[in-house]
């Protein structure tokens, strides 16, 4: 853990978007070399206080040592140098991924309750509302899940928040277009669960738009809220 | 014509290559070694000497372990194969350029 001295130093290099582990092992060499320089100082004969000032100044700035590490883009975390890869295609991947995890997640359950604890139809108990639950995560829940991660990381390490919008639409559209149903009814007694994506962006219906604009909505602003409140933070003396 | 505008930022990654071809160090030896080798013309600071060590790594010319000596721990840096090659590319560019200016500072 970095000591109050690079405590600022580590922020502002997690936040210009260097790569964690190497944040973690440069505050480690810094604090071994401020050591070194201390120790010095202190065999030349000057006191504990002169010698950390004096280490300090050998040390130099922050500034310098930052502008130093961003000009070298291969220190720079992944998803800095790839950020349509960290905020557009994986998180687009995830929903996919998720949704159908969800759906198998509904198949177990309903496997499960008829199979092993005999429940049918006629007394389904708690079954049906499970499902609903699983359904509407992977409808409804994992798009914004999906955009939200995307977009707060993106926020954490300081990058634009263009690639994670531009994800974070074509997450919602692709959420919209899911879709899923179960019938579990005396007609039907092993009960019928089906799921699909349709990507039929054209022709998108009224329900599908507000699904969208309802994910787009929900992910975008509480971020935008929490990128305006850092800038005003950060802008305070 | 040779392309030197690398010319100054080649230096840092010349000189630790340099030193790293004796011997294995961590930073704080090396910032030393190039201030004493170069007869205190050369200090390299601490904000430049480790965004290059760590970018040398990142490319393969040097590779980190830890170490712990005297209980405590650092990170020595020693050249790879790799790391060989461009220390021999950049002493060449380097006196080829050196060999240019004294040319010059000679005829004047």
């Amino acid at each position: 853990m970095a000591t109050q001295r690079f405590v600022s130093l580590s922020r502002r290099l997690l936040r210009a978007g260097i790569a964690p582990r190497r944040v973690k092992r440069l505050i480690a060499e810094l604090e071994a070399h401020f050591a070194d320089l201390v120790a010095e100082q202190r065999s030349a004969g000057l006191s504990e206080e002169e010698s950390e000032s004096q280490a300090a100044v050998r040390l130099g700035t922050d500034d310098v040592l930052i502008a130093n590490m961003l000009a070298r883009p291969e220190l720079h975390s992944w998803a800095r140098q790839w950020p349509w890869l960290a905020f557009v295609l994986l998180p687009l991947l995830a929903l996919p991924v998720q949704f159908v995890l969800s759906m198998l997640a509904a198949v177990g359950v309903l496997a499960f309750s008829t199979q092993v604890l005999g429940m049918s139809a006629l007394h389904p108990g708690a079954v049906p509302w499970v499902v609903a639950g699983l359904q509407a995560y992977g409808m409804w829940i994992a798009p914004m899940a999906a955009a939200g991660a995307a977009c707060f990381l993106a926020l954490r390490s300081g990058a634009l928040l263009t690639w994670p919008i531009v994800g974070s639409a074509l997450i919602a559209l692709l959420g919209a277009a899911t879709n899923a149903s179960f019938e579990w009814s005396p007609a039907v007694p092993r009960g019928a669960l089906s799921a699909g994506i349709g990507l039929h962006f054209p022709d998108l219906g009224l329900i599908s738009s507000l699904r969208a604009t309802l994910t787009i909505l929900t992910v975008l602003v509480p971020i935008l809220w929490l990128r305006r409140k850092r800038r005003e933070l950060s802008s305070l003396p | 014509m040779a392309q030197n505008a690398s010319l100054m930022s080649g230096v840092p990654e010349l000189l630790v290559l340099r030193l790293l071809s004796t011997q294995e160090m961590y930073g704080y030896e090396l910032a030393r070694a190039i201030r004493a080798s170069t007869r205190q013309a050369i200090s390299l600071g601490e904000g430049v000497l480790y965004p290059a060590l760590h970018a040398m790594e990142s490319r393969s010319f040097v590779k980190a372990r830890r170490r712990t000596v005297s209980g405590r721990t650092r990170v020595y840096y020693a050249i790879t194969p790799r790391g060989n090659r461009r220390l021999g590319e950049l002493s060449g560019e380097w006196r080829r350029i050196a060999g240019g200016v004294r040319a010059l500072l000679e005829g004047a």
